[in-house]
């Protein structure tokens, strides 16, 4: 069974007052397996954040329907075997990574203890120990990106959800992802992600799907169905062009 | 119940690192200061007014806290999207309401304990500077004034989360607040104008019927105001005493329901 479903979902953006809508998924079906690392690539405007967000329950489906682990997606308790990386991420200012990470450990019922081997052991892996105590507000774009991979981290989830999990980071932060997400296909876990960096989801992924203006042109297994003598990345560049580019 | 509870302790710990509150604080001191300075240039009843700025400076200094670090806590999350770090994880739209709510409710306690406890200096330094023996002065009244005003600015503070849920910036947030306030703190004297019929008012039956309809849907922050009974040591009616935090629960229970309903129907795309 998928542990992640898509089912024919599509999302309309109603603009505000004025009658105009944007449609930003179109009859979307994808699902991804357990243990699986699965790449979701597009162009700038695609729609890939719409349908991590409509995944998160931060937005709700136009139609169509999501279930995580067989659950619907609306269903807060699901979202306690998910780890959730949103693009940009922002915490509050005057918290340090321990508070934030306590917190995240917290809401997911865990002890005291067990957050604090999870914290120790997270941060020292995101290089991020030596500013333990530090507000948040004091980090850096790359600080930030990694604080908020060790909250999405931080209980242990069966499945990961990343929502360009490489932007704003420096070649060295972007290999400790890169890593990261290897050690996560190691003990099994589902990871699911977004980004430009292409040859990075080549590499890493099992599958990945390329979504232009809304619509899923093409699913391959990167290890199989990639053409011989073809990157990714060219494949990608044949379909955007093959839909005539993005839309405005 | 843990979720709601972590999201209390964070928000409290944000408002109370929030520097805004440190200059809310300092401001209060100075006008704690300026009480007891001031008092000697009144030539009678010193306790009374004493208490009354005392009181004035809680409820004012509460006021500016609650407000201004209220909206920042609520509508910012809406506004900066650090809301996607709370929803996203096994915390409902509901729990998420009532854990940022009750934050507030603790920042609320502290502050207002900590004024309380500076503000009862001037008081107690005019009662001992100005001995009069035919004032009436009772410290059970002025701290129970000094629990009402913690109770309104608990009201306030449900306000501002129900305005949170339905507005998408802080600004907006924050005036719609600043407004409610404003008709909360004047709806009974306009309702008593009404009430009483005074010659050379003509109030029609439409602007009637509105003012009713605002007075019904505001908050009567009026209530809370005790500051005359505490300067003068009247004696509280045990039916007023139970009212007004029946109110409070009343009116606090409808902007939170409210407002946790919108919010679990709205998007943050």
């Amino acid at each position: 069974m998928p542990l992640i479903e898509l089912n024919n979902v599509s999302k309309v953006f109603k603009k505000e007052f004025s009658r105009k809508e944007v449609h930003a998924l179109n009859a979307l079906t994808l699902h991804a397996h357990e243990g699986e690392i699965f790449g979701f690539l597009g162009p700038n405007g695609a729609g890939k954040s719409t349908a991590i967000k409509l995944m998160m329950n931060l937005i709700r489906p136009s139609t169509g329907g999501i279930s995580i682990a067989g659950r619907d997606a609306s269903d807060s308790g699901v979202r306690r075997i998910i780890g959730y990386l949103p693009e940009n991420p922002y915490f509050y200012d005057h918290l340090s990574a321990k508070e934030l990470l306590h917190f995240g450990g917290k809401s997911c019922n865990m002890d005291n203890d067990a957050i604090e081997t999870r914290t120790t052991a997270l941060l020292h892996e995101l290089d991020l120990t030596e500013s333990i105590k530090r507000p948040l507000r004091a980090y850096s774009k790359g600080m930030i990106q990694r604080a908020g991979l060790a909250l999405a981290l931080i209980h242990d989830p069966r499945i990961l959800i990343f929502d360009e999990p490489m932007s704003g980071l420096d070649p060295m932060g972007r290999k400790k992802v890169f890593n990261l997400i290897l050690r996560l296909r190691e003990e099994g876990k589902t990871v699911f992600f977004s980004s430009h960096i292409l040859h990075d989801i080549e590499r890493l992924c099992d599958r990945a799907a390329i979504l232009i203006n809304g619509t899923l042109t093409r699913l391959l297994d990167v290890k199989e169905d990639l053409p011989k003598e073809k990157t990714l990345e060219d494949v990608f560049f044949e379909e955007v062009e093959k839909t005539g580019g993005l839309r405005e | 119940m843990s979720g709601i509870i972590s999201l209390a302790h964070i928000t409290l710990k944000e408002g109370i690192r929030n520097r805004a509150l440190f200059g809310i604080f300092i401001l209060a001191l100075l006008m704690f200061a300026a009480t007891i300075a001031l008092v000697n240039l009144f030539m009678r009843d010193i306790v009374k007014v004493a208490v009354d700025l005392s009181l004035s400076t809680i409820s004012f200094a509460g006021l500016l806290m609650v407000v201004f670090i209220g909206t920042s806590l609520l509508a910012k999350d809406i506004d900066k999207r650090t809301i996607y770090m709370v929803i996203s994880r096994p915390v409902s739209r509901t729990q998420y309401v009532i854990g940022k709510y009750l934050g507030l409710c603790f920042l609320v306690v502290v502050a207002v304990l900590l004024l309380g406890i500076v503000s009862s200096l001037p008081v107690y330094i005019s009662s001992i500077m100005y001995k009069n023996p035919q004032a009436v002065f009772s410290w059970k009244i002025y701290f129970i004034a000094i629990v009402f005003i913690a109770l309104k600015l608990m009201l306030i503070a449900s306000v501002i989360v129900f305005f949170s849920s339905i507005t998408s910036t802080s600004f907006i947030s924050l005036v719609l607040t600043i407004a409610a306030y404003l008709i909360g703190s004047t709806n009974e004297t306009v309702k008593g104008i009404l009430d009483s019929k005074m010659e050379g008012v003509e109030i029609t039956p439409p602007m009637a019927f509105i003012i009713k309809g605002v007075y019904y849907v505001f908050p009567n922050l009026s209530a809370f105001d005790l500051k005359l009974q505490a300067a003068h040591g009247l004696a509280l009616a045990e039916g007023y005493l139970l009212s007004v935090p029946l109110y409070w629960l009343l009116y606090t229970g409808i902007m939170i329901t409210a407002g946790s309903l919108i919010m679990e129907r709205r998007e943050f795309p």
